[in-house]
């Protein structure tokens, strides 16, 4: 409905961080707080306009308007326009919460620590927030690839904020590079859907159908009304589409395997790291997939594709954390292995699931990087966590938000990562249970690994909080920390809060096993009933992916519903519990802990070197494309240039003989011009039968 | 009585022939500059006889045009032989051979 | 009918280079840059007054049209003064226009000798280069067309490297000879039509071969259709060393190279769209049939040109080899833009030569302004340059992403407009199409290699501690280096945010191109 104030002035949501950054960028220096203090104000205006846009979509209306033009052609308009419904309402909340939080937080990290060159960080956290925002907004996916670009640029530019030392200049490089390679897939698959559909609006307007709608019906009339290419039938090329644009989707949500782009994005300043590459840029992939999951609720083998590269990314990374030394590199690799549970959500019919996962993930993890950074900031930028250990007492602050959000983490009930993540684990397991053939056993499978990976995630989550914080300090450093001011303690207690909280808005487990009606407010929320989101709703997702794709949720396979909820949320939780005693039995008795991960031999070396998944990434850079490019060059100087240097000589020594028929004198040119006329007459004339 | 042009091309040949016969055998340039004047005043011949031919006054026009070139040509070689005379203190044109390549 | 618009804009110009030539060195550079002013502003006039519509070739308006004839040769066509601007040459005057004025501002440090030569050489360019976009005869667009050859040999030849006269002479008569070959090819063509066109005119030829569908005459030796053919590969082999497509393309590097870095910014900036336009006017726009049944072979062309040429990037250590090699990636996707003939591929490719003259514009710029202080271009020689010329380095930073087709920048929108026409015209009713969403996907490769080699070329330089081989002290660029930058820097992104400025002329003007194969989208 439009006339909804909080709609009216949705575009100042965007429009504030962009204004920061224009204003910041051109006069950061002569700013208070060198530009922070214009960021933060922008940031709390975009939180404040969100809040309200929210609790008006909670009241039922949604809103989609196109403001201007990109292109105007009458065959294709292209066009940028603001959507705002449940979803993209709740992730502006979570962007501009966590935005402000870090921005605020920037100022101990950063301002507190004597950085020079801050006017370009707040610039730059204002032009990602800006990018951000308008991304959540977008209503059709090439306005969405536009500003997925950019907050790609922007994680760019703030990994390598300190350009001036080698690895962050190099992280910067190879980040942009992977998801690069993943956005050439994305933007196929964006030209794919524009020349197929004609459109590509996420939601149908009056004089507009949404291209997810076109599918369905395409593949309900049998391929009327679209265009498909290189010859394949609609199904197929809509597969082949979704896939592509889950390239995108991949390297940005850091899912195997373009997930070595993240843990080396680490090198950028901590606060960086909470907002891109944990909260916000990185969901930014889960995010489009359940932005246009009424598309990949009609492809069962995207679907499946997606539920595996998620399953196994959760697993994959998991292992992967369990034995690195710097702290915010557990987290990193916690982060990818995070992502592919909303992936396995998404692919195992989780939507609202996969959502809420998003939601807390996006809490807690922010905690434990702002954590990390208060931690740092203490340790006087050590990050090594054998360094650290006994922090306990000399940050209580730090302690008990950092542990919050580690419980949230590793799923311990009742802070807001167990229901989510229980959630995750449900959805899938009750699809893989009910649908028939072989996407059944691709969930199970998906599921089996999903599982495993909270064994795994409880276990290096409390190994990191018991070297960090428990036993002796193991240092001069960790004896004496340097003490953090309110400007990092308050966002940790916001963040701390809402991970212990979070939960709450979808305590699903408790609905089913006690029987109280309406406590899923997420599902309710995800569900509104009004005309302009009819075919973007939970249940419409649910029905679709039966109806097309064979998805069948059978929750009573184990009897009973609410044992089927009792025995996966039993199975998980007991799982991480396993974890974490773990990792207390290893780290945590011992005031002295000693490093346990030798004894996993040839397997600490392989987990260490990230399954040398960087080493043939690299490999295919410098190792492959580089020599062949060398080669080309050798050709195109050798034989290319050749052939027309080897021209230009031929000409030159062919001219250097023919040149000494000019002898410089007259008289020679006057007898050869005389001769060539009667050798000329004669011709003509022989020729012409002058003499016949 | 008018003469029959083929009088006029057999004089405006032989005129020609040896205007070509002085470019090839003399090495003195101011000859060579008359040489060449033989030549074309040859050609104007030729017009002049054609253009009575054919009771048509544009030959004549032309003869004109080629005297005026003419004239202009003759100060212009002239002034190059000033000037190679001044360089090779000679006016034989196989001495200044020394721009050929 | 003579309107006066062109041809006061052109003389200005011209009389502009004379009268800075005549003049004085130490007031040369101020004289012409302010002198520039003149056509440019006039350019901008005739943009907001431009009312035409349609191509000026298949029937459309021209605006500021003159046409009288000029040399009637009796039995042979007749050689017609006849200029005028349609949506697709708009754009590109006023780039020239643009391009000229902010070149003359960035050679003020570089150009220290002979400076009322050189200005003026510039300036001459500039009125060559004005006629060439204009002109509607194939006689006066070839005057031009030559024309500015004599210019850019002299510019590269006398203020270049060490290397320039090579260079020179390379350029100069490798461009000759593919002229020569499409000036053969093109009057083949139009004497081939016989009594069909009684001019040069283009119009009037391409109306008689595509509207009309007159046959060229069989010669002696050919039938029409071989004739049409030939015909077709000489203009394409002409222009292609213009554009350039690989392989005649290695006469651009040396000349960037060698070349002065204003020289090197309309190198890039505006001479390289003299092959692409001219293969839109005559390759396409004339012999669309031609076009259509080799399109296979003009696609792979393109391709092999954006991925061997960004290849090739990726191989140079060279900054200004780099940016060269990368032009001749980027005009891979004109090529392939036009192939496609949909309303987004002819315009993409339109669009495409309009911003990739302001993007390399500003690439070649900002690594002069590197170059004025630290006297090398060479990756290896220097690194961490940010540190200390950090307006110069953010703004190369932002152009190198333009390059990359950063969304919001002009790059962006004209890749995509390309891509998509290219992948649109899969879905034609014509052989051999439906394999052009397979051509476009490996051509996309492309955006992937650019980043690869400009990130690396970017990290090695402008990033890490600072260091530098040679002996010269680095400073702040003077605000007059920084300023042109600054100001093509904001001209990309306008048109990448609002790309109708131009693209609604464009597609106003393109349509009827794409309208020849396959009926459009």
């Amino acid at each position: 409905m439009a006339g909804e104030l909080a709609f009216d002035i949705a575009p100042a949501i965007v429009a504030l961080p962009f204004a920061s950054f224009l204003a910041v960028l051109a006069l950061g220096n002569y700013m208070p707080k060198k530009g922070a203090s214009a960021g933060i104000a922008a940031t709390a205006g975009s939180l404040v306009l969100s809040l309200f846009a929210l609790v008006t979509v909670a009241g039922g209306s949604t809103y989609q308007q196109d403001l201007f033009t990109w292109s105007g052609a009458e065959e294709v308009p292209l066009h940028f326009g603001i959507f705002i419904d449940p979803l993209s309402a709740m992730m502006l909340v979570i962007v501009s919460l966590i935005a402000l939080l870090v921005h605020v937080f920037s100022l101990g990290y950063m301002n507190d620590e004597g950085e020079t060159g801050l006017p370009r960080y707040y610039s730059e956290l204002g032009l990602f927030t800006f990018s951000m925002l308008a991304f959540v907004m977008a209503d059709n996916l090439l306005m969405a690839f536009m500003f997925f670009e950019l907050v790609g640029l922007c994680s760019y530019l703030l990994i390598g904020f300190w350009f001036r030392e080698d690895g962050p200049a190099s992280a910067a490089k190879k980040a942009f590079l992977v998801t690069r390679f993943g956005d050439y897939f994305f933007l196929i698959g964006t030209v794919g859907i524009v020349a197929t559909f004609g459109t590509s609006r996420f939601v149908s307007t009056e004089s507009h159908t949404a291209f997810p709608v076109l599918a369905e019906e395409a593949l309900a009339e049998g391929g009327h009304g679209v265009t498909t290419f290189l010859g394949f039938g609609p199904e197929a090329w809509f597969s082949i589409i979704g896939l592509l644009v889950l390239g995108g989707v991949i390297g940005k949500s850091a899912q195997f395997p373009l997930h070595t782009w993240l843990p080396d994005a680490m090198e950028g300043p901590t606060p960086v790291s909470a907002l891109i590459h944990a909260a916000t840029m990185v969901a930014a992939g889960v995010y489009l997939v359940a932005r246009m999951y009424g598309f990949y609720a009609l492809l069962p083998t995207v679907l499946a594709i997606i539920a595996l590269t998620g399953g196994f990314t959760a697993l994959f990374a998991a292992t992967m954390g369990v034995v690195k030394r710097e702290i915010k590199q557990v987290l990193a690799y916690s982060t990818i292995s995070q992502y592919g549970y909303m992936m396995l959500a998404l692919g195992g019919g989780g939507y609202v699931a996969a959502t809420f996962h998003l939601m807390t993930h996006a809490f807690f993890k922010a905690l434990l990087f702002l954590g990390a950074g208060s931690v740092i900031i203490a340790m006087h930028h050590n990050e090594d966590m054998w360094d650290m250990g006994g922090l306990k007492n000399k940050m209580p602050v730090t302690y008990y938000t950092f542990l919050a959000g580690s419980l949230a983490l590793a799923g311990i009930v009742p802070f807001a990562g167990f229901w989510s993540k229980d959630e995750v684990l449900y959805e899938v397991l009750v699809h893989g249970l009910g649908s028939a053939g072989t996407t059944g056993t691709i969930l199970l499978v998906a599921y089996a690994m999903g599982l495993v990976a909270v064994l795994f995630t409880g276990f290096y989550t409390f190994r990191m909080v018991f070297l960090t914080f428990h036993g002796e300090p193991r240092t001069e450093t960790a004896r004496d920390p340097e003490p953090v001011r309110w400007n990092v303690k308050l966002p940790l207690v916001v963040l701390g809060a809402l991970a212990t909280v979070a939960g709450v808005v979808n305590m699903v487990p408790v609905e089913k096993v006690l029987g109280i009606k309406g406590i899923d407010y997420l599902h309710q929320f995800l569900d509104p009933e009004t005309e302009l989101v009819s075919n973007l709703t939970a249940h419409h997702y649910e029905e679709v992916l039966h109806d097309v794709s064979g998805y069948t949720a059978d929750a009573t396979a184990f009897g009973s519903e609410s044992t089927t909820v009792l025995i996966s949320a039993g199975l998980s939780l007991g799982l991480a519990l396993v974890g974490v005693g773990l990792a207390y039995a290893l780290y945590g008795r011992s005031p002295t802990p000693e490093e346990h991960t030798d004894k996993l031999g040839g397997l600490k070396t392989l987990w260490y070197n990230n399954y040398y998944q960087d080493e043939y990434q690299v490999w295919l850079a410098s190792g492959l494309t580089l020599p062949l490019a060398k080669l080309a060059d050798r050709f195109d100087q050798g034989i290319i240039d050749g052939a027309v240097n080897g021209v230009g000589r031929t000409s030159l020594t062919g001219g250097s003989y023919v040149k000494r028929i000019q002898t410089g004198i007259v008289t020679n040119y006057a007898a050869l011009l005389a001769l060539g006329l009667v050798a000329l007459l004669l011709i003509v004339g022989v020729t012409g039968g002058w003499f016949a | 009585m008018a003469v029959d042009t083929s009088y006029y091309l057999i004089l405006s040949a032989a005129v020609f022939c040896t205007g070509l016969f002085g470019i090839l055998t003399r090495r003195n340039a101011l000859l060579f500059l008359m040489s060449v004047e033989l030549m074309l005043n040859a050609a104007n011949i030729n017009l002049v006889a054609f253009s009575q031919y054919y009771g048509n006054l544009t030959g004549q026009v032309f003869a004109l045009f080629t005297m005026a070139l003419a004239a202009a040509e003759v100060a212009v070689g002239i002034g190059i032989i000033l000037v190679l005379y001044r360089n090779f203190e000679d006016v034989d044109v196989a001495e200044a051979a020394t721009m050929r390549w | 009918m003579m309107d006066g618009t062109i041809e006061a804009l052109i003389a200005v110009t011209l009389v502009g280079s004379l009268v800075v030539m005549a003049g004085s060195d130490r007031y040369a550079a101020k004289l012409a840059t302010a002198w520039s002013l003149i056509p440019l502003v006039g350019s901008l006039g005739m943009w907001a007054t431009y009312d035409a519509t349609g191509n000026a070739l298949l029937g459309g308006d021209t605006a500021f049209t003159s046409r009288e004839t000029w040399l009637g040769l009796g039995p042979l066509p007749d050689i017609e003064w006849f200029v005028g601007i349609d949506g697709i040459s708009m754009p590109l005057v006023v780039l020239t226009t643009v391009l000229v004025t902010l070149a003359l501002v960035s050679a003020w440090t570089p150009i220290d000798e002979r400076q009322s030569q050189f200005y003026g050489l510039v300036l001459f360019l500039e009125a060559g280069l004005l006629g060439v976009f204009t002109a509607l005869d194939f006689f006066v667009w070839f005057v031009f067309w030559e024309a500015v050859l004599v210019p850019m040999y002299f510019l590269i030849g006398v203020w270049g490297g060490p290397r320039r006269k090579y260079a020179a002479i390379k350029m100069f008569v490798y461009t000759n000879i593919a002229s020569l070959v499409m000036f053969v090819g093109y009057t083949a063509l139009v004497f081939g039509l016989g009594d069909a066109v009684s001019t040069f005119a283009m119009p009037e030829t391409a109306e008689a071969l595509v509207v009309e569908n007159v046959q060229p005459d069989a010669l002696a030796f050919v039938d029409a259709e071989t004739l049409k053919v030939a015909a077709f590969t000489a203009l394409f082999a002409g222009f292609a060393v213009k554009v350039p497509i690989v392989p005649v393309h290695t006469w651009l590097p040396d000349a960037h190279v060698e070349a002065p870095t204003p020289v090197s910014v309309l190198l890039a900036g505006v001479l390289l769209k003299m092959g692409t336009y001219a293969l839109l006017r005559f390759n396409f726009t004339m012999l669309p049939d031609v076009a259509r049944a080799n399109m296979p072979i003009i696609a792979a062309f393109a391709v092999i040109s954006i991925i061997y040429g960004a290849m090739l990037a990726l191989a140079q250590t060279d900054l200004k080899r780099i940016v060269a090699y990368s032009s001749v990636s980027s005009m891979g996707y004109v090529i392939l833009g036009l192939a496609a003939y949909t309303l987004y591929g002819v315009g993409g490719a339109a669009f495409q030569m309009v911003s990739h003259g302001l993007i390399s514009g500003l690439m070649f710029m900002a690594v002069g302004v590197i170059y004025n202080t630290t006297h090398t271009r060479m990756v290896t020689d220097m690194s961490g340059m940010a540190s200390k010329m950090p307006y110069t380095v953010g703004i190369l930073i932002a152009g190198a992403f333009g390059y990359m087709g950063l969304p919001l920048m002009s790059g962006f929108a004209a890749e995509f407009y390309v891509f998509l026409g290219a992948f649109q015209a899969g879905a034609f009713d014509v052989a051999n199409y439906n394999l052009m969403p397979a051509f476009t996907a490996v051509a996309m490769f492309g955006i992937v290699i650019v980043a690869g080699y400009l990130l690396l070329a970017m990290q090695r330089t402008l990033f890490g501690e600072f260091s530098l081989e040679t002996d010269y002290e680095v400073g702040r660029a003077p605000l007059h280096d920084i300023a042109p930058l600054a100001v093509l820097l904001v001209l990309i992104i306008a048109l990448g945010s609002q790309p109708d400025i131009f693209f609604e002329m464009i597609r106003e003007a393109s349509g009827p191109v794409a309208d020849l194969v396959g009926g459009g989208a």
